[in-house]
C-alpha cells in the first residue's frame, strides 16, 4: 500500500545526513564535554561547533544559545525563567498558543502571576493593538508564537516585537513551527527569547534551544551542573545536538526552494479538494501561512473518522494538534478563531515536507474526496441535507 | 489502539443509510462530543428483521452502529431494551477509554427505537 506522511507539524524523518552525522557520537565520540580529558573535548568540540551552526543561522552569539530537550522545555525555560527572575507581575500571551506555553502561563497564574490572554481574528492572528492596550506598567514579560501549529497562521512578529521594545518588555517567541521553514531574523523582530525545535526540521526528537538575548533577566529552572552557562542543568545530548545543528545546515540551504515548492503541492491539494468537495473551507491565513500547512474543515464531517478513513489507505493526517487528538472537544484554535463548532469538528491538517511529492498529492486527491463523502452519505444529516 | 473487529465495521460498514416505511426509529445523542446515532428498524412478528444506522461521529461510534445493526437481527424488541453497553463493547473487541461513548450511543439509539415501536403499537404515535 503506498504510505502518505502529511503530518510534519507533528514530526518529521531524521534526514539521512543528520544520522550520519550523529552515529559517531553514540559509540565512538561518547566523553561528557564537561571532561577535562581528551574523549570531554572532542565532544565539546562538537557541542560548540553545533552550537556556533545554530547560531549562525539565527545571527545571533553562539553564547546567546542554550540547548534544551525540545521545544517544550524551551517554553518552560524562557517564561518561568522571566517570570521567577521578576517574583511577580503581568504576562501577556495569546489564546492560541502551544499547550507549553498555555499551561506553563496557567501555573504561573497559580502562583501569583497575572496573564492576559489576547483574542485572535478569523484567520488566527493576534491584533498589534490589543498587544498594545493589553501592556500594563508591571507587564514583564510578552509570549507570542511565530507561527501556529494547527492553522499555520504566521503571527505579525515584527509589530510585536516593536511594541514590546518600545516598552522595553521582554519578548519570547515560540518559534517551533517557524524555525527552519520560513527565513526570520531575531533582531529585525526584536525577539529577545526564541523558542526552536529539531524534530520539526529533520532532525532528531528531544532537541531543541532557546535563544536568549544577552541582557536578558531570567533565572534558571533546572538546577545542577554549570552547564549551558548555568542556564540549563543536565549533560548534554551530544549526539542529538550534533543532529540539530546538521539539520539546522540543511536547512539553511534549502529551506526557501523546498518552502516554494511545498506551497506549490499544498496549494494543489487545496485547489483539488476546493474542486471535488462541496462544503469544505481552509482555516488559516490566505497567504501568511507556513508553506507546508493545510487545514481544512469539512462540514457534517467528524474528523476522527475522517483521519481512520484516510489512516486505513496509509494516508496519515492529523485533527488540530496531535496533542489534543484524544479530546472529544473542538481545537481550541479554531474556537477562538470563531469557527462555528460543526465546522471545527472537521477540521482535518495536512502538514507536508520535504518526502511529499506530486505523486503523493493525487493520491490524496483520490482518496480524502470520496472518503469524505463516505462518510457523510452515513450521516444522519445525509437525510436532512 | 482499535480492534481488528472495529476496523472492519469501519471499513466495510453494515447496513448503513435510512430504510423506507420502517417499523421504528430511535436516536441519540453523546452530550459531550456530539456524536449522533440513529437506527431505523424493520420489525415482524416483534422480532426486528432488518436494522439501519446512519451515524455521525468519530470511528469507534460509526463501526459500533454497524455492529449493532447485526447484534439486533433476529432479537425481538424487548430483547433490544436488554443489550447492554459493556455487551456492544464486548462484541466490538473492546474500546480505549476516551471511546467508550460509542457502545452506550448505540444502546441508547436502540432502546430510543425500542420505545418508538411500542408507543406506535399502542397508537401513541405514528410510524415513521
Amino acid at each position: 500500500m503506498r504510505r502518505v506522511y502529511l503530518d510534519h507539524n507533528a514530526s518529521t524523518p531524521v534526514h539521512p545526513e543528520v544520522l550520519t552525522a550523529m552515529l559517531p557520537y553514540f559509540s565512538e565520540q561518547y566523553g561528557n564535554p564537561s571532561s577535562i580529558h581528551g574523549f570531554g573535548r572532542e565532544a565539546r568540540d562538537a557541542v560548540e561547533a553545533a552550537r556556533e551552526e545554530i547560531a549562525r543561522f539565527l545571527g545571533v552569539a553562539k553564547e546567546e544559545f542554550v540547548f534544551t530537550s525540545g521545544g517544550t522545555e524551551s517554553d518552560n525555560l524562557a517564561i518561568k525563567g522571566v517570570a521567577h527572575a521578576h517574583g511577580k507581575g503581568h504576562i501577556i500571551t495569546s489564546q492560541v498558543e502551544h499547550h507549553a506555553v498555555l499551561r506553563t502561563c496557567e501555573a504561573l497564574e497559580r502562583a501569583g502571576f497575572t496573564v492576559t490572554y489576547l483574542p485572535v481574528d478569523g484567520y488566527g492572528m493576534v491584533d498589534p493593538d490589543q498587544l498594545r492596550r493589553a501592556i500594563q506598567p508591571d507587564t514583564i514579560l510578552v509570549t507570542i508564537m511565530c507561527a501556529n501549529s494547527e492553522v499555520g497562521t504566521i503571527m505579525p512578529v515584527g509589530e510585536i516585537g516593536r511594541i514590546a521594545r518600545e516598552h522595553r518588555i521582554p519578548f519570547h517567541t515560540d518559534g517551533v513551527q517557524a524555525f527552519g521553514k520560513i527565513p526570520f531574523n531575531v533582531h529585525d523582530l526584536g525577539v529577545s527569547l526564541l523558542s526552536c525545535s529539531s524534530h520539526k526540521i529533520y532532525g532528531p526528537k528531544g532537541l531543541g534551544g532557546l535563544y536568549i538575548r544577552k541582557g536578558t533577566r531570567m533565572v534558571s529552572i533546572q538546577h545542577g551542573g554549570d552547564h549551558e552557562r548555568r542556564r540549563r542543568a543536565g549533560t548534554e545530548n551530544v549526539p542529538g545536538i550534533v543532529g540539530f545543528a546538521k539539520a539546522v545546515a540543511l536547512r539553511a540551504r534549502d529551506m526557501e526552494a523546498e518552502a516554494a515548492r511545498v506551497r506549490g503541492l499544498r496549494d494543489r491539494l487545496w485547489e483539488g479538494v476546493r474542486a471535488k468537495v462541496a462544503e469544505v473551507r481552509l482555516n488559516g491565513h490566505p497567504t501568511e501561512r507556513l508553506p507546508g500547512t493545510l487545514n481544512l474543515s469539512f462540514r457534517g464531517v467528524e474528523a476522527e473518522s475522517l483521519i481512520l478513513a484516510l489512516d486505513l489507505k496509509g494516508i496519515g493526517a492529523s485533527a488540530g494538534s496531535a496533542c489534543t487528538s484524544g479530546s472529544l472537544e473542538p481545537s481550541y484554535v479554531l474556537t477562538a478563531m470563531g469557527v462555528p463548532t460543526d465546522w471545527a469538528l472537521g477540521a482535518l491538517r495536512c502538514s507536508l515536507g520535504r518526502s511529499t511529492s506530486a505523486e503523493d498529492i493525487e493520491w490524496v486527491l483520490e482518496v480524502l474526496p470520496a472518503a469524505v463523502e463516505r462518510i457523510r452519505a452515513m450521516s444522519p444529516a445525509a437525510v436532512t441535507a | 489502539m482499535y480492534s481488528e473487529t472495529l476496523l472492519e465495521h469501519f471499513r466495510a460498514p453494515r447496513n448503513a443509510g435510512m430504510m423506507r416505511n420502517a417499523d421504528a426509529a430511535g436516536e441519540s445523542q453523546d452530550g459531550s462530543c456530539g456524536d449522533l446515532a440513529r437506527f431505523h428498524l424493520r420489525v415482524l412478528d416483534g422480532r426486528v428483521v432488518e436494522a439501519r444506522f446512519q451515524t455521525y461521529g468519530c470511528g469507534p461510534s460509526i463501526a459500533a452502529s454497524s455492529l449493532a445493526t447485526e447484534l439486533v437481527q433476529g432479537r425481538t424488541v424487548e430483547e433490544l431494551t436488554e443489550l447492554t453497553p459493556a455487551a456492544v463493547e464486548a462484541a466490538l473487541g473492546g474500546l480505549p477509554d476516551d471511546r467508550r461513548h460509542a457502545a452506550s450511543l448505540v444502546v441508547d439509539a436502540l432502546r430510543a427505537a425500542a420505545a418508538h415501536y411500542r408507543a406506535v403499537r399502542t397508537g401513541e404515535v405514528s410510524r415513521v
